[in-house]
């Protein structure tokens, strides 16, 4: 959204292809933002209210099958005709049934964080049968950092998510025990360490450096977790009520499609695409004309995609000069 | 007659290579034999005078001369195979009939028979008891080098004969091949130009000594008996020293192998027959999807056989493999890969188990009880759909269960084993076992093939019955106790290397499968299904490797235009759903989505 904004502002004309019924991305189903819990809602009116101001033409329910010499191919067989492309495509949410050892679609009470931030959109958050959880536990790194799904990288963002979500069960369930299971916290942003801090000592958040390894059902109905609490050095057993799992940014399965598609776009081994280089290249890729915002090379956050896109915008003006 | 010699300066490399070659045979297998435990000797007193022997027989003619097996894979290199070994095996014997057809019963020294035409040609020519044996040598030296010529040309162009590697050489590969080929092309030249001098020779030497008689001269002659004698010498000396010391050693080994010996996790005296057999013909080399869809090299068993026998093996080698056996399932010579690996890894890697896994005695937690014993096995718990598919199917026939592990138990040893790691791994197997034994189970049913497979081949354990889960919905079905509703949906089965190739079982899961659906099969399946990459015994694997073979996997199966992927085993279905975006689910949730309980 950024990008066709930076692109119009400059006297261009953007087209938005979205797959969906509206911009806006994944943005739409979060509920507050980390880590000044602005409400994502927010966001996303001020960014739709400037393209619509702007006039931007968005085509809505589009796929984009590739893109070719001629432009952008869409589904039904059409070429729309574009002098640069920005790819800003985001990423897939890693599917959480893969690590079925959590449970997750196998017993009740096991969530995603991304059902939580639902459940926070619709205002209730609740165990399967309408109680309040009393106990419970945020599992770090489901499908990050995790050889045995294919998912090596980092996804970033999912530390502060676990961090602000457990502050948020806290406002929600005062009384309830909760706790944050994680390999590392990775603190990157501004703030963020201070929201960590304030989880610890004012929200009463309890952090255990340990991967869980399974998830049970216990007799009752409720979970039985196995984790490793590594700063005491033994292994440990605890039973929860509700059981969410944070989990990781995956390429986005359409990357490989827009690889074989145009010649030079290229995948690095997490499945992102693979910026022209890291530094001043960033938003580049290894076709002219074809450029990239946010989640399609890698986890970001959503100020870093914005700024992103900022950029893209930049890039194809200067292409675009250059061109002629 | 009687002025008949058997001497010329030119035999002398001839005699000092056999008898090189021979005293070194002699020195290895006599080793050999005598260090062999004194269990395997006791088979081989046995086995000797059984109908064992004669079945060794058979087998040495089909295997060692006719190369049966490498005909099954390949006809074209069945065919270079046989025509060297039976051809010059054939070259051999006819030549003796020959000799002893022409000469009588006198004492005919080896090199007499070796260079028969060299030191005959003032015998009167013609047939033998009515057999023209100068067109039989001369066919027989076609048929030898025709093989010839084919194996040249697979050294060029491997491809064209079905192989898209092959093997590289060791020092002593490369003396023995180079001076094997010139084996017979000077031979056919020796023979030729005596033949020419002389007005001998078959329609081969014959008509090419005929073409040859212009420029033909003693001293040529002379210099291509030296040649040919010299290729044989040099062949001789190089060969206990290359790979074709397997020339010789598969004919001990059949016997052996007939007898009863087999390699163990121990290394022993057995497994050198079974490393010195090796041909490193490479036809293990194409199945191997560590080469096929990682790129990875030189660790493929016949490189890993090649660098033990040279006492070279590194951990590194022994390590890279993931024992899947479709290498085993092509060798053929039958050789125990799997096993020899296996206790390679012992030797190099296994550390005492003192009180390692003290911790885990007496620590049943198993619950429940009854006829019918459940070994999840610890990736059935980290696969819980399948754990509660099992117990939807067993509460459907109203089965009273013993859950031995179902709250977390003790691991079954294999992985220990796998990793070399034998003494451990014997701690666990100790641990379960008595277990098992306390309690009044006839059967013990498990849905984890590589529990199972250990179960099978290394725990005693009386009165009780160990199947796969498969095999235990099998039976429930056959005994109408359970019915399945029939379905529409396009299933592919995987087959679990340790259920497939590891406990041969192939139907059952196929069986239920049908039950409920279509059943396409893979390109690649049964006895040569491909490994899911995630094999618990491919621990020295990055996981880039198996990356990209799960990527391979994946893709077989979406090939196959089903619906949705079958596999038998925990371990392969966390390893293919995450190559693939078809649904993958074990055997016992597509038997528990279909269940009918019998009235």
């Amino acid at each position: 959204m950024q990008a066709a904004l930076s692109l119009a502002a400059d006297g261009l004309k953007p087209v938005i292809v979205e797959r969906s019924g509206a911009v806006g991305g994944k943005l739409r189903d979060w509920h507050r933002l980390f880590p000044t819990m602005t409400p994502a809602q927010e966001v996303l009116e001020e960014m739709a209210g400037r393209l619509e101001h702007a006039g931007v033409e968005v085509m809505l329910h589009t796929e984009v099958e590739g893109i070719g010499s001629k432009g952008v191919t869409l589904a039904e067989g059409k070429t729309l005709d574009a002098a640069a492309v920005i790819v800003a495509s985001g990423f897939d949410i890693f599917d959480a049934r893969l690590k079925e050892e959590y449970g997750y679609h196998v017993y009740d009470n096991v969530y995603t964080t991304v059902d939580i931030e639902r459940m926070l959109n619709k205002g209730h958050v609740a165990l399967h049968d309408g109680s309040a959880p009393r106990r419970i536990a945020f599992v770090h790194c489901v499908g990050s950092r995790d050889e045995k799904v294919n998912q090596r990288h980092c996804s970033k963002v999912c530390c502060i998510t676990g961090v602000k979500q457990a502050m948020e069960m806290r406002e929600l369930f005062p009384e309830a025990e909760i706790y944050n299971f994680y390999m590392d916290i990775r603190m990157f942003g501004p703030g963020y360490e201070e929201l960590y801090q304030q989880a610890q000592q004012e929200s009463g958040i309890n952090f255990i450096r340990g991967r869980v390894s399974e998830a049970s059902p216990t007799i009752d109905g409720r979970i039985q977790i196995k984790a490793e609490d590594t700063l005491v050095g033994r292994p440990m057993k605890m039973t929860v009520d509700m059981l969410v799992l944070i989990v990781g940014m995956k390429a986005a399965g359409g990357n490989e499609r827009l690889a074989a598609s145009c010649k030079g776009v290229t995948l690095a081994p997490s499945g992102f695409v693979a910026p022209k280089d890291m530094f001043a290249g960033s938003v580049e890729t290894g076709a002219p004309g074809v450029f990239t915002a946010g989640a399609a090379t890698a986890p970001k956050t959503i100020g870093e995609s914005i700024a992103e896109g900022a950029m893209a915008a930049e890039k194809v003006v200067e292409y675009l000069k250059k061109a002629k | 007659m009687e002025n008949l010699t058997f001497y010329h300066g030119f035999v002398v490399p001839f005699v000092v290579g056999t008898s090189v070659l021979f005293a070194v045979i002699f020195y290895k297998y006599v080793r050999w034999f005598t260090r062999l435990p004194r269990r395997d000797r006791q088979k081989v007193r046995r086995g000797i005078f059984s109908f064992a022997t004669v079945r060794a027989v058979w087998e040495c003619f089909t295997e060692c001369l006719l190369h049966r097996r490498i005909w099954r894979v390949n006809p074209l290199l069945g065919y270079m195979h046989t025509s060297f070994a039976l051809g010059w095996f054939l070259l051999i014997v006819v030549g003796w009939l020959e000799t002893t057809a022409y000469l009588g019963g006198r004492f005919v020294p080896l090199q007499g028979h070796i260079f028969f035409k060299f030191f005959t040609t003032g015998l009167e020519h013609g047939p033998r008891w009515g057999i023209d044996f100068e067109a039989v040598m001369d066919l027989l030296l076609l048929y030898v080098l025709s093989g010839l010529a084919l194996a040249l040309f697979k050294r060029i162009r491997s491809r064209a004969l079905g192989m898209r590697r092959t093997t590289r050489l060791t020092f002593g590969d490369r003396v023995a091949l180079g001076s094997l080929w010139f084996i017979f092309p000077m031979r056919l030249l020796a023979e030729s130009i005596t033949s020419g001098l002389f007005g001998s020779g078959g329609f081969l030497t014959g008509s090419l000594g005929g073409l040859l008689a212009p420029v033909a001269t003693q001293g040529l002659e002379l210099a291509a008996w030296w040649g040919y004698s010299i290729a044989l010498g040099v062949f001789f000396v190089a060969m206990p020293f290359s790979r074709y010391m397997h020339i010789f050693t598969e004919v001990p080994l059949i016997f052996l192998r007939r007898w009863g010996l087999r390699s163990e996790v121990r290394e022993k005296s057995f497994d050198h027959f079974q490393i010195e057999a090796c041909s490193r013909c490479g036809l293990c080399l194409d199945p191997c999807q560590m080469q096929r869809d990682a790129g990875l090299e030189q660790v493929q068993s016949v490189y890993f056989v090649r660098d033990r026998r040279y006492n070279r093996l590194t951990r590194r080698v022994a390590d890279t493999c993931m024992m899947c056996g479709r290498c085993e399932e092509r060798c053929p010579v039958g050789l125990e890969l799997n096993t020899l690996r296996l206790n390679s890894r012992h030797a190099l890697r296994n550390t005492p188990a003192n009180d390692r896994y003290a911790y885990a005695r007496n620590r049943d937690t198993s619950s429940g009880g009854g006829r019918t014993g459940y070994f999840a096995g610890c990736m059935t718990l980290l696969s819980p759909r399948i754990l509660k598919a099992m117990e939807s199917i067993f509460a459907a026939v109203g089965e009273e269960v013993w859950w031995a592990d179902r709250s977390g138990g003790v691991c079954c040893g294999r992985p220990l084993k796998l990793s070399g790691e034998v003494d451990a791994a014997r701690e666990m197997m100790k641990i379960n076992a008595e277990m098992f034994s306390k309690q009044e189970i006839t059967t013990l049913v498990t849905s984890c093939p590589i529990c199972l497979k250990v179960f099978r081949e290394d725990y005693v354990l009386p009165g009780i019955e160990v199947v796969h889960h498969s095999e235990y919905i099998e039976r429930l079905l056959g005994e109408g106790r359970i019915g399945l509703t029939p379905g529409t949906e396009r299933f592919t089965y995987h087959d679990p290397c340790e259920l497939g190739r590891g406990c041969g079982i192939y139907k059952p899961p196929r069986e239920i499968v049908r039950r409920v659906g279509t059943l396409v099969e893979p390109a690649e399946t049964g006895r040569e299904a491909m490994c899911c990459g995630s094999s618990i015994a491919g621990n020295g694997l990055d996981k880039n490797a198996v990356g990209k073979m799960g990527v391979a996997v994946g893709r077989a199966f979406e090939q196959t235009g089903a619906g949705s992927v079958v596999t038998a085993c925990p371990l392969c279905k966390k390893a293919i759903a995450r190559n693939t975006s078809l649904p993958v689910a074990d055997i016992a949730e597509i038997v528990e989505r279909h269940l009918v309980p019998a009235k």
